[in-house]
């Protein structure tokens, strides 16, 4: 008798109070891992409220949607006639809004377990009995969060409030300074909307770069590194004034993105165009429109002259060799003669005499009175070919600072270190195999900055100021701690910088390589 | 303040990306296209050539096979196209290179490489037997509009997938979504399978429907001998009731009065159809439907790739 009782019309009265039991589970759960427990009563919202506790916000936005869609489609089918055919439609859109919720919700536990330190099979519970899984991680005292990632598991992503720091680098720059040659850069913030939350890619980054610099860009990963360059060469703007030879970037890119040569990391080329096809469409793209055809022809042998490749244009693109097929790349860019010339890792996947080789050439095209800026990975087979380093770092708040710029033997006084490899170890974070320590070579460095400019400032109002080129401040001042490199570092010191771009160049007139 | 320099505009670009693509049709296998559009169009003509423009059911069937090769052409000529370099695309945006006319280059490339494909499939029909009737509704020539109707099959259904291969990431993307589309087009286009209702209007947006409507008006479906009813009777030849074989004593006697050919005529005005009315206007229409297609789903191409700077690094 009690098997044949219908009891359908329970069903709703079992939803609503499965809906009460997770939202108030839901509610304790965000309590306990320091997030506002009423965002349990936002449908949707909550479930990215939960995610974001667990570093599972990408799930979590996909979770929000699934929920407000599924929710949305139940309202539908209320208005929908049951013998309208479109209620299929309803229905299988309201499955496939199921199957990805609970792939969605699924990731979330997954994460939720990760947190609460319980096996992650306790997730797959999640699925069937969300309500009762709430309460338990909720209201069960035993549960506790040993850790709460309220930004990403990996922390890949960028910090929501960067770290505050005692020193901060003046942002502004005068017109005088601006309409000097060379790259000045002053880039206050650059930030970026991700799930839902302001995020600080960079913040404080003021450099001064002479004409004929070649620029080492260092730093671990995250810190910033192609998000600078991005807002230097104009492709993603930031809250900056970048000035290149006295023309704002941002204001004249148009133009300005003519006189900027990006390569890259990786090969961007059609492997099965042919050579001189490839750069005879890269000139007739990057130079000016009355260029006649005998003038860029020319040109363009110029380039890959410049580049080691003269006379060895002819093929398709994948019949060249790994170097090869870089040079064709950079000689893309350097065919509209740019001021600026910027390479992300242009050695990746060349071997050591490769890689040196093209660093030299790029030390060439410096010479010609250019400014290269190039990031890699592996800079201590070049280190001595650059004039400049930036280091950048991610600080406690995730953010992306500047934490050095100067000259490389200035770099590894100020940090102590003797190669640039362990400069970045030095600042990349605890759980990348880094020292952690960030946050003090900021510090450091845009307290020394600042004393600098102070210092600069007073003997101007009396008129005795004399200009030094900013990057030699570091060697100027003794830093507090941990000045001394590690292992032999014997040329460093104030001229030692000059000097040994005195040699280099002594070197590239003989053309003999540089070790 | 000196004069901005000024760099190639939308229309040389537009050259430049056009030679581009020629140079990749050689080097990058792109002009196997053809052969496989040779080799597509002959088995669909074998299977089915023998009895287009001959009958009703031969020309509907044969009709929907040569919109089938022609929107299959179309899709698997550009789906691959833009993502496939789509990394190289956002680094060229960033040298100056305007989106338009790189579409714009794909689509002149694409529509001579559909016009190509176009003139296999009409060679490869003519090759296998099919003799093609002689007056036109439009140009008066029959085979330049059936060729202006394939043509526009083949170039609506290559800008849908244009479309779809700007807006989609990477290839694998693309080629996921390919078979979905193809089965809409299918599905959709109301010769398959009967569709009232919401499902009908969606038909409107489908190439089969406005191709299939476009080929059987230009082949006359209308005026053909329908031969269902006959070949249905003559399962049933054989059939007594109380000793009499009714069936057989029509059948025979039609065939003994030499009024077969009336009565599949006949049977053919009881199965004609008002969208295949055998007018110039009808005809223009699909290939404005189908003109329109193209148009908007070339805007779609370009309206997606403008967010290409967008990509994640």
């Amino acid at each position: 008798m009690v098997m044949n009782m219908n009891l359908s019309w329970l069903e709703p009265y079992i939803t609503v109070a499965s809906q009460i039991v997770l939202t108030v589970g839901l509610w304790a759960m965000l309590k306990k891992c320091g997030n506002k427990g009423w965002y349990a009563l936002i449908p949707g919202f909550r479930w990215y409220a939960l995610s974001d506790c667990v570093g599972r916000e990408s799930s979590g936005t996909g979770a929000m949607i699934g929920e407000l869609t599924y929710l949305m489609l139940n309202v539908l089918v209320l208005f929908v006639p049951a013998e309208n055919p479109a209620v299929v439609l309803v229905l299988l859109a309201d499955l496939v809004c199921r199957i990805f919720m609970a792939v969605y919700i699924l990731r979330i536990a997954v994460g939720v377990c990760q947190v609460f330190n319980v096996k992650r099979y306790w997730s797959a519970l999640w699925l069937f009995i969300p309500a009762v899984m709430a309460c338990w991680f909720g209201f069960n005292s035993r549960m506790q969060p040993i850790y709460i990632d309220r930004y990403n598991d990996d922390g890949v992503l960028a910090g929501t409030r960067p770290a505050q720091l005692d020193e901060i680098i003046a942002s502004h720059i005068s017109e005088e300074d601006a309409a000097k040659p060379g790259l000045h850069v002053r880039l206050r913030e650059r930030s970026a909307i991700a799930q839902f939350k302001k995020r600080y890619l960079l913040k404080d980054v003021h450099l001064d770069i002479p004409n004929g610099s070649l620029v080492l860009l260092l730093g671990g990963s995250g810190a910033g590194k192609t998000t600078l360059v991005n807002a230097i060469n104009g492709y993603e703007k930031a809250d900056a004034d970048i000035y290149l030879n006295g023309s704002n970037i941002y204001e004249n890119y148009d133009q300005m993105k003519y006189r900027i040569g990006f390569v890259p990391q990786h090969d961007l080329l059609r492997m099965n165009d042919s050579v001189n096809g490839t750069l005879n469409d890269a000139a007739l793209l990057r130079l000016p429109a009355d260029t006649p055809k005998a003038k860029r022809r020319e040109i363009v042998d110029n380039v890959m002259e410049t580049l080691g490749m003269g006379g060895r244009t002819g093929g398709l693109v994948a019949k060249k060799s790994g170097g090869q097929k870089k040079r064709i790349s950079i000689g893309m860019e350097l065919i509209s003669d740019p001021d600026l010339f910027i390479l992300d890792e242009p050695d990746s996947g060349l071997d050591g005499v490769i890689a040196r080789e093209l660093f030299e050439k790029l030390r060439q095209i410096a010479d010609s009175g250019k400014i290269v800026l190039a990031i890699t990975h592996t800079p201590d087979r070049v280190a001595d070919l650059f004039d400049k380093v930036i280091v950048l770092a991610r600080d406690s708040g995730r953010c992306g600072r500047l934490a050095f710029y100067g000259s490389p033997d200035e770099a590894r006084e100020f940090f102590g270190r003797d190669t640039m490899e362990r400069i970045v170890m030095c600042v990349n974070r605890e759980e990348e195999g880094g020292e952690g320590r960030a946050d003090e070579f900021i510090n450091r460095y845009a307290a020394m900055i600042n004393q600098r400019n102070n210092e600069k400032a007073e003997p101007a109002e009396t008129g005795t100021a004399e200009e030094k080129p900013q990057g030699t401040a570091a060697a100027e001042k003794k830093p507090a701690e941990k000045t001394k490199p590690e292992k032999g570092n014997k040329q460093s010191g104030k001229n030692s910088g000059r000097k040994n771009k005195k040699k280099k160049k002594k070197n590239h007139k003989k053309g003999g390589s540089r070790s | 303040m000196s004069e901005p320099i000024r760099y190639r505009g939308r229309i040389a670009q537009i050259r430049i990306c056009l030679g581009k693509l020629l140079r990749m049709f050689l080097y990058q296998n792109d002009w196997k296209a053809l052969p496989m559009a040779a080799i597509i169009a002959g088995l669909v003509t074998f299977a089915v050539g023998n009895n287009l423009f001959k009958t009703q059911e031969g020309t509907l069937s044969g009709c929907f096979s040569l919109v089938c090769v022609c929107i299959w052409n179309g899709f698997f000529n550009s789906i691959q196209v833009v993502c496939r370099e789509r990394p190289i695309i956002k680094r060229e945006h960033r040298s100056g290179m305007h989106i338009s006319s790189y579409i714009i280059a794909h689509m002149i490339y694409q529509m001579l490489l559909c016009l190509a494909q176009t003139v296999i499939l009409l060679g490869i029909c003519y090759i296998a037997g099919i003799r093609y009737p002689s007056h036109g509704l439009v140009t008066g020539q029959f085979i330049i509009d059936f060729g202006i109707s394939m043509f526009l099959i083949t170039y609506s259904a290559d800008m849908i997938s244009l479309a779809i291969s700007c807006i989609v990431k990477n290839t694998t993307t693309a080629m996921t979504v390919m078979p979905f589309m193809l089965i809409f087009q299918l599905i959709f286009s109301g010769t398959l399978i009967y569709l009232d209702g919401p499902a009908e209007k969606l038909t409107s947006f489908t190439i089969a429907k406005w191709g299939l409507q476009d080929l059987c008006a230009l082949c006359d479906y209308n005026s053909q001998p329908n031969v269902t009813m006959w070949n249905t009777a003559w399962q049933f030849r054989e059939m007594e009731i109380d000793g009499v074989q009714p069936v057989k004593i029509i059948m025979d006697s039609v065939l003994e009065d030499n009024k077969l050919d009336d009565v599949l005529l006949e049977s053919g005005k009881y199965n004609q159809k008002e969208e295949y009315a055998p007018t110039a206007e009808n005809v223009l229409k699909c290939w404005a439907w189908m003109g329109g297609i193209a148009i908007l789903f070339a805007a779609v191409a370009v309206g997606s790739l403008e967010f290409i700077d967008r990509d994640q690094r």
